[in-house]
């Protein structure tokens, strides 16, 4: 049988993303698998748009599908042993965490870009 | 180069058996030859009559066969371990908890039985060594598409899904990339005619016949090509002597006829046996009848027609079950697929309807059929039935439901001032398989809730389908409690959502307001299944109310040799299924014309549910009235 490795397969968690979102585990990033359509996670999906649209790069990662990117930062896995699924989502700019247990706005994203740039 | 030959069709059509018969001349050639199925209610074992399971197993009886049960459970349990392994080693205990009930959804049981299939198509050289021949005794018609469709949907998903938001709906299918190449391969091996042969095994009857030519256009459509026909149960020219056979040849040669005409395909014919298809030998004998015509080896039991006790139906305890108690009564008949399931429900709710109570008959099997059997149009939307006045149908077709769902929420994003981007992104990841499922349930759900029925019949989709179907509501809930990050418009959602599948689970789970009715016809195989399928739904909380027996022989109709033997068999099977599954059993002739039509549906329910219909001299007389039997 072959052996199915996430290690192997998850994306790589060391090419800094200007924007990564650590999720909540869920069906798929809309939320559009589940019975019932959570409107934040539409809105979320529409600023990852947005900021991948002006060239940034953006990342989005499950602990399903990509453990070894929580693995590696480890000021998430502080929040995440600390406070488990509350600490869902995380939010880093550069590296940094920016906001923790809830997705952010356009505008805390803004403010924290500029602040890593500055 | 190794060969793949898919057996495929409606449950109950003799596929295993076929199948079954097949791995054994291939082995018996020489060949070194592996059988595997796929079949949530897979029956190998009975078959071969030794344990299989889920490892590949050499047979006793037959040097260089190989055969392996995929057992869909145990496949996501492996495929969960897998997944949940890097996490257990990182994460703290709440969050695996939280894992792995999300790893619990419907999703990962499909993508984990989707990938061990693929496995064998991959012929893995470190399962055992090669094989030359490698058979898959599929799902029943409607899973099997599912599957067969899924290689397909799944690539283009991951494509998609790879320059677009860089998720997916597979979701905990957590190894895309890995598994992407892999899925590839066998889409490709499948398309390939001379690796690949799809053997599609019917019955020469209308319901065989439509699903068996719907079957063969879609794959045709997803590029598979190399098709092939066994035509089984043909009913042999002896038996012209006994009335009840002799009309069911004459309808069965109509339609062989248009076999011929209609699906013009490398066709091998196999005669109705009197006895069962298990045991090596007899699959030898079996495999010399298929292959070379040669029936000398094949020598059915001689019995003794007197030592027969008829199973009498105990309609004091079977009302009840079927009757509205003060309430709404909802009434399941699970079982797979050709066991006369959706006559059963249409006998029912015809019966039930001409009682005085509003009634809705309803499908969720994807191979629907309600409107044949009523020779009535049965549509997407409810409507009353004409000629039977308080009976309304209507069939869910989960292709237009998945379109409909998906125009509703993409309607709706646009209405909310979404962007174009974002609803492109949307629309990506609607089209997914997930999204079928979700939308058949949504509408499940709606009709359940509909308060102005007294009763509603569902004639469910075949077992491993109705299984999953009527376990959605469970997973769903579970998922729901797992979305503890949910925003407060999310979790009004969820509340909303959750309030809804709560009350199903609970209806499903009360039999004063539902009646699990279980088809199956008197054979091992079918009652094997029945059983299992109880099994999976007590785990559930949730009892059978009645068995069903269906096509059931009187001795009116047992009056040749062969006639007698199938009816001494069917006897047996009888005998031991009101202790085995503790419910009462309601028996349904075999008729030899087929069920069709509201005239005869109504006479026949009234022969089977009216208590005061005259029995002069015991129940097997009352079955076997001349009207039933056109003698």
């Amino acid at each position: 049988m072959s052996s199915i490795s996430l290690l192997a397969t998850a994306p790589a968690a060391h090419a800094q993303a200007d924007v990564a979102l650590y999720d909540p585990p869920m069906c798929c990033s809309t939320g559009l698998c589940g019975p019932a359509i959570d409107q934040s996670l539409l809105d979320t999906n529409e600023l990852v748009v947005a900021l991948k649209a002006r060239g940034l790069h953006v990342e989005r990662y499950q602990m399903a599908s990509a453990p070894q990117a929580f693995i590696g930062h480890p000021e998430v896995m502080r929040l995440v042993r600390e406070r488990n699924m509350e600490a869902l989502p995380i939010t880093t700019v550069r590296g940094t965490v920016i906001k923790s247990g809830a997705y952010p706005t356009a505008t805390e994203i803004e403010a924290a870009l500029e602040g890593a740039s500055a | 180069m190794t060969q793949f030959l898919f057996f495929s069709g409606k449950g109950g059509v003799g596929k295993t058996s076929m199948a079954c018969t097949t791995a054994v001349y291939h082995a018996d050639a020489g060949q070194r030859t592996l059988i595997v199925t796929t079949d949530p209610a897979s029956n190998l074992s009975d078959v071969f009559q030794q344990p299989i399971g889920h490892a590949i197993t050499p047979i006793d009886a037959a040097p260089n066969l190989f055969a392996m049960e995929i057992d869909a459970d145990r496949a996501t349990e492996e495929y969960k371990d897998r997944a949940l392994a890097p996490i257990r080693a990182a994460f703290p205990p709440a969050m695996v908890a939280v894992m792995e009930e999300q790893m619990s959804g419907p999703c990962t049981a499909e993508v984990a039985a989707f990938d061990r299939f693929t496995d064998f198509l991959d012929v893995p050289s470190d399962a055992g060594g090669d094989f030359d021949v490698v058979i898959f005794d599929t799902a029943p018609t409607g899973h099997t598409l599912r599957l067969i469709e899924l290689p397909v949907e799944w690539s283009r998903s991951i494509d998609a899904a790879e320059q677009g938001s860089g998720q997916t709906c597979i979701g905990p299918a957590a190894a895309i990339q890995d598994a992407k190449h892999k899925y590839e391969r066998a889409v490709a091996a499948m398309r390939d005619p001379a690796a690949t042969t799809f053997t599609f095994v019917l019955q020469p009857e209308a319901t065989s016949l439509k699903e068996t030519r719907r079957a063969m256009d879609e794959l045709g459509k997803l590029g598979i090509s190399s098709q092939h026909l066994i035509v089984n149960a043909v009913i042999p020219a002896e038996e012209a002597a006994n009335p009840l056979f002799a009309a069911r040849r004459t309808m069965q040669q109509g339609y062989l006829a248009q076999i011929a005409r209609e699906l013009p395909l490398p066709t091998r014919q196999m005669p109705l046996l009197a006895g069962e298809i298990t045991g090596v030998d007899r699959l030898r004998a079996v495999g010399r009848l298929l292959f070379h015509h040669d029936a000398t080896a094949l020598v059915d039991l001689a019995v003794n027609p007197d030592a027969i006790t008829p199973l009498e139906p105990d309609l004091m305890a079977i009302l009840p079950r079927l009757l509205p108690d003060g309430g709404r009564r909802t009434i399941f008949f699970a079982g797979k697929g050709g066991v006369g399931k959706t006559v059963a429900s249409c006998v029912t709710a015809v019966w039930l309807a001409h009682q005085g109570f509003k009634t809705l008959l309803l499908t969720t099997d994807p191979a629907a059929h309600l409107g044949d059997v009523l020779d009535v149009p049965v549509g997407d939307t409810v409507a009353p039935v004409s000629g039977v006045p308080g009976l309304f149908a209507t069939k869910i077709d989960p292709k237009a439901a998945g379109e409909a769902y998906k125009t509703r929420i993409l309607a709706d994003a646009r209405a909310r001032g979404r962007s174009p981007a974002s609803i492109a992104m949307m629309q990506e990841e609607l089209d997914s398989p997930c999204t079928e499922e979700i939308a058949a349930f949504d509408l499940f759900i709606d009709y359940a809730a509909q308060a102005d029925w007294e009763v509603i019949v569902f004639d469910t989709a075949p077992t491993g389908h109705t299984l999953r179907m009527l376990e959605l509501p469970m997973d769903w809930s579970q998922q729901i409690d797992v979305k503890v990050f949910a925003s407060v418009d999310g979790a009004q959602a969820d509340e909303v959502a959750k309030a809804r599948f709560g009350g199903v689970i609970e209806l499903m789970r009360d039999p004063r307001q539902s009646t699990f009715a279980f088809v199956l016809y008197p054979e091992a195989t079918p009652i094997l299944e029945a059983a299992r399928a109880v099994e999976e739904l007590s785990s559930l909380g949730i009892a059978p109310g009645l068995v069903v027996a269906n096509y059931v022989l009187t001795e009116a109709a047992a009056t040749t040799p062969f006639g007698q033997a199938r009816r001494a068999m069917q006897a047996r099977y009888l005998a031991e299924l009101p202790s085995r599954f503790a419910a009462p059993v309601l028996p349904i002739p075999l008729l030899p014309q087929e069920v069709k039509g509201l005239a005869l549906l109504t006479e026949l329910g009234e022969q089977l549910y009216n208590a005061d219909v005259p029995t002069a001299s015991g129940g097997s007389e009352r079955q076997g009235s001349p009207e039933a039997y056109g003698s």
